[in-house]
């Protein structure tokens, strides 16, 4: 208003000069003028015209793309000979729904953006007059053409002289939509169209809403629905693609228009200019979102994009905790509590105040074990990493120092070595206060034997916390090591629970020996995994250090009936032996890459490929129906699972007569395309178990416990299905 | 757990269901059936058209795009030019709902053929928009061709150039003369899915 009634003004008080805006003109709907930035043009230089349109209410006038039906406003210009103008620069749109029909465009008021370059040989004095005819459809529940000539004439002078709408055209210059600052990436699976923009952590949790705006016709169903998800790949888009639409072929190319929530209330939007092409070897990655929260023991049929969505936080605190609990009674978990365990059933009868307070020291020692496992993950994924539960594994050096931990567990089991208050705590006087650090300690020992393993219902659980904000994740990770707590901190309530064990006595001590083996046996599997990753020289490196490690507590023990001055020096030697062995040996590991491509998980009766997103795109083309197993050496779930299930000639038989192709993505070693893949389907570790049918539908995704019986229906289910599917469209 | 997994499959189908109500049709697949009222208060079934080539034309006398092509001529000779070829029959389709823009009795339409001289073989009255919606038809005029076995072979706008002016009707290819040429020639149609331009169909709300 300020600047209509300075340029009036202006115009008054000057006579017959110059304005920087044009008269208006238009129609009783939409009247239409320019508006200059420049008081006065240079030669040589380019300034911004724009057209603003003020539009009467309900009516709108359309975007570049107007989507279902409508126009886009248009410019004929008749300029000076030697200026050009660019072509129309425009805010970023409205989406408006009527009925089963989108338009993009605007309401009220718009204003549009056009770069004039003014010639050079123009000289100071001359004038420059620009004329043009603009056409636009404005719509309400009818559509009318219109069209109207505009002109107005500017000086020329030396330097440009702002003029009185420059701040108010910067302000429109804030609409119109920038250069994405994040990679984005697109992908295309069956219905899905998925728009991922690598937006980080922080930035993701203040999107209140995106949508995006495809620039033409063809790419994206403009009615479609726009689904967003937040993962840890970054912020997706499911949109319904055009039919026909191919992003490995022509780009996705649009606006996206992100609305943030800043921290103190006020709303933000932001409109960001994105022209992608699907990678092809990405392209069959099923979106981000898609599949299903399945893996809880109930196998639903992925709902498009409705991972995130179909499992909330509290199902997923509540999927951690039970996780958690059946946690204890994997292999990887079970010898180290049961030790605890008996401990604690030798003072059945003790101070009931001091065997709580052992509960309690364990949990925390579990559940500050499980923060730090959550914070560690966090600040990794910060980093850009790509990671999953079970992700440490990934590390040879953590492999090497796991199979060294377990290994001098299963020796001081076995009697080769006593350490003061034991550790896990077997003889030890639960009233004297080493104990307590004994309990933490074993809580510690617990979460770290526990990471190789993955329980039911966990799969969805840590699969929401990864892709979650930090707290989310941290809270599901705690609830997590409260379902792993929860056995013993219960026992220690209520040790009455513990008075069917026989009286404490020499069976202990044999059962204590007897849990040192299921310890080298995990010991000897990390071997076996450490040998996938890092090869022979990696099994040597570690097999070395146990060596040591060996020598370490003969030493030790042999020492240590010695005076004080021989303790000591035992004791130094001891310190000595052991950091040569756990800092040393993994410098003998070959670097990473060194180890090369492994496919070491063994096939069982049905013959597999590696898997790859390209391989399973093509498999999908020729209509064949396959079975996606992700799985890693160190994972022991996955392997148990391949033993019961794989080895079952007539699984094989199923796999046959189905005509499945059997696709294996191993996972022992760091790589960003199975993560990628995992994160696809909501999930960030393995084991995950995917049937593809042959009619493109969405994969089934199968417990994480399988049985050959499990396999064997879910197969013929999914063969007979799209049998019956081909003949329906006969 | 296999009851669970049943239910959930079963509310599965039911929600593809639901959303495919809405998607457009496929080209060269069977075209979706309908049977509707014609101005003329008789019935026509798409499928007793079988072994007929069928054009469908959305239509709204109001909508500017529809009026660039019938007041230049373009639509009706089009229409002529189609049916005097071979067993072809023109279904104009008006989908706008009771009460909103492009709505018309019977007579109504009838009248306005007859005042612009246009030779649909029938104007189907489609105020529910169920017709509409099994094509997801959105503009006026959005153009459909099914050929005599009842596939799909073309959807889209009637040509290439989305404006409200009748001087690009000469420069623009016309997708519908294009893709009639092709199937009388028995080759395939070469822009089968382009854009339609045009209004919106102001289909009634929706209960």
């Amino acid at each position: 208003m300020r600047a209509l009634l300075a340029a009036f003004l202006l115009f008054c008080f000057t006579g017959p000069a110059w304005a920087a805006a044009s008269d208006p003109a238009g129609t009783e709907r939409v009247q239409v003028r320019f508006l200059s930035d420049v008081a006065a043009v240079s030669p040589g230089e380019t300034f911004t015209l724009a057209l603003e349109q003020r539009i009467i209410p309900k009516w709108h006038t359309y975007w570049l793309n107007p989507g279902d039906s409508g126009l886009p406003t248009e410019i004929d210009w008749t300029l000076p000979a030697g200026a050009t103008a660019g072509a129309i620069q425009w805010p970023y749109p409205e989406r408006f729904d009527v009925g089963p029909i989108t338009n993009y465009g605007y309401s009220d008021q718009v204003v549009l953006l056009n770069q004039i370059t003014v010639p050079a040989d123009l000289q100071p004095g001359d004038s420059f007059p620009i004329r043009a005819h603009v056409r636009w459809l404005v719509c309400e529940e009818i559509c009318i053409p219109e069209e109207t000539n505009l002109s107005m004439v500017l000086p020329v002078a030396a330097p440009p002289a702002p003029s009185d709408y420059h701040e108010s055209l910067e302000a429109t210059r804030a609409l119109l939509p920038v250069a994405s600052p994040w990679e984005s990436q697109v992908a295309l699976n069956g219905q899905e169209l998925t728009l991922t923009l690598a937006l980080p952590e922080a930035a993701q949790d203040q999107v209140v809403s995106a949508q995006f705006f495809p620039d033409a016709w063809g790419q994206v169903i403009h009615s479609g629905k726009q689904e967003v998800f937040r993962g840890a790949q970054g912020l997706s888009l499911v949109m319904e693609p055009e039919v026909g639409f191919d992003p490995i072929q022509q780009p996705l190319s649009g606006v996206l228009v992100l609305t943030d929530s800043l921290d103190d209330g006020q709303t933000v939007t932001r409109a960001l200019s994105l022209e992608v092409l699907a990678d092809a070897s990405g392209a069959a990655v099923a979106p981000a979102g898609g599949g299903s929260a399945g893996g809880v023991g109930i196998s639903l049929a992925g709902d498009a994009g409705a991972a995130f969505a179909e499992i909330g936080f509290f199902t997923a605190l509540l999927f951690a905790f039970l996780g958690g609990l059946i946690l204890n009674l994997m292999p990887c978990v079970f010898p180290v509590l049961s030790i605890k365990i008996l401990s604690l059933a030798q003072q059945v009868g003790g101070e009931r105040r001091v065997m709580r307070h052992h509960g309690l020291v364990y949990t925390a020692g579990v559940l500050v074990s499980f923060a730090a496992l959550a914070g560690l993950l966090l600040v990794l994924r910060a980093g850009g990493e790509a990671l999953g539960w079970g992700f440490q594994f990934q590390s040879p050096t953590f492999v090497l120092l796991m199979a060294l931990l377990f290994f001098a567990l299963g020796l001081m089991l076995s009697g080769a070595f006593t350490f003061g208050a034991s550790w896990i705590g077997v003889g030890d006087r639960l009233t004297q206060k080493p104990g307590m650090g004994g309990s933490f300690f074993t809580g510690v020992l617990a979460t770290l034997a526990a990471t190789p393993c993955t329980a039911p219902f966990m799969g969805a659980a840590v699969g929401f916390a990864v892709a979650a904000s930090g707290v989310t994740a941290i809270a599901v990770f705690l609830a997590l090591g409260l379902g792993l707590a929860t056995p013993y901190l219960l026992l220690t309530l209520f040790p009455g629970a513990l008075s069917w064990l026989p009286k404490p006595g020499v069976w202990m001590d044999r059962l204590k020996q007897a849990m040192a083996f299921p310890l080298y046996a995990a010991a000897i599997w990390l071997v076996w995994v450490l040998a996938q990753q890092s090869g022979a020289q990696g099994v040597l490196a570690v097999l070395a250090a146990m060596l040591l490690l060996a020598f370490a507590a003969w030493l030790f023990q042999t020492t240590r009936a010695l005076g004080r001055g021989g303790r000591m020096v035992a004791t130094v030697s001891v310190v000595l032996v052991l950091a040569a062995s756990v800092l040393a040996a993994p410098r003998l590991l070959p670097s990473a890459s060194a180890g090369g491509p492994i496919t070491a998980l063994k096939d069982g009766l049905v013959p597999s490929e590696p898997f790859s997103p390209a391989r399973l795109a093509e498999l999908r083309d020729e209509g064949r129906t396959v079975f996606v197993n992700f799985t890693a050496a160190w994972c022991i779930t996955c392997l148990v699972n391949e033993e019961v299930a794989f080895t079952d000639p007539a699984v094989a038989k199923a796999f046959k007569a189905g005509n499945v192709v059997y696709l294996k993505a191993d996972w022992t070693n760091r790589d960003p395309v199975i993560t990628e893949a995992l994160a696809a389907q909501g999930r960030s570790g393995v084991p995950l178990y995917l049937l593809y049918p042959r009619d493109g539908g969405s994969p089934e995704v199968l417990p994480q416990i399988l049985t050959a019986g499990s396999v064997i229906q879910a197969l013929t289910a999914v063969t007979q299905t799209s049998q019956s599917a081909e003949l329906d469209t006969q | 757990m296999s009851v669970l997994s049943r239910i959930a499959t079963v509310a599965l189908v039911s929600l593809t269901t639901a959303g495919l109500a809405q998607a457009a049709p496929v080209v060269d697949q069977p075209a979706p059936d309908f049977t509707g009222v014609t101005a003329k208060g008789e019935t026509v079934n798409l499928e007793d058209l079988r072994g007929k080539t069928v054009v469908l034309e959305w239509t709204n006398h109001r909508c500017p795009f529809v009026a660039k092509h019938y007041n230049s001529g373009n639509m009706q000779a089009l229409q002529q030019e189609t049916q005097a070829e071979g067993d072809v029959v023109w279904l104009q389709v008006i989908s706008s709902g009771p009460g909103r823009s492009g709505h018309v009795t019977g007579e109504k339409a009838q009248a306005l053929n007859a005042d612009r001289e246009a030779l649909p073989a029938d104007t189907l009255l489609d105020e529910s928009g169920a017709i509409g919606q099994a094509y997801a038809a959105r503009v006026t005029p959005h153009m459909y061709i099914i050929d005599e076995a009842g596939l799909l072979r073309y959807q889209g706008g009637i040509d290439s150039i989305a404006s409200a002016n009748p001087a690009d009707i000469p420069k623009a290819t016309n997708y519908v003369r294009e893709a009639m040429a092709a199937l009388g020639a028995g080759e395939a149609v070469p822009n089968p899915v382009t854009r339609a331009y045009g209004c919106s169909i102001r289909y009634a709300p929706a209960s």
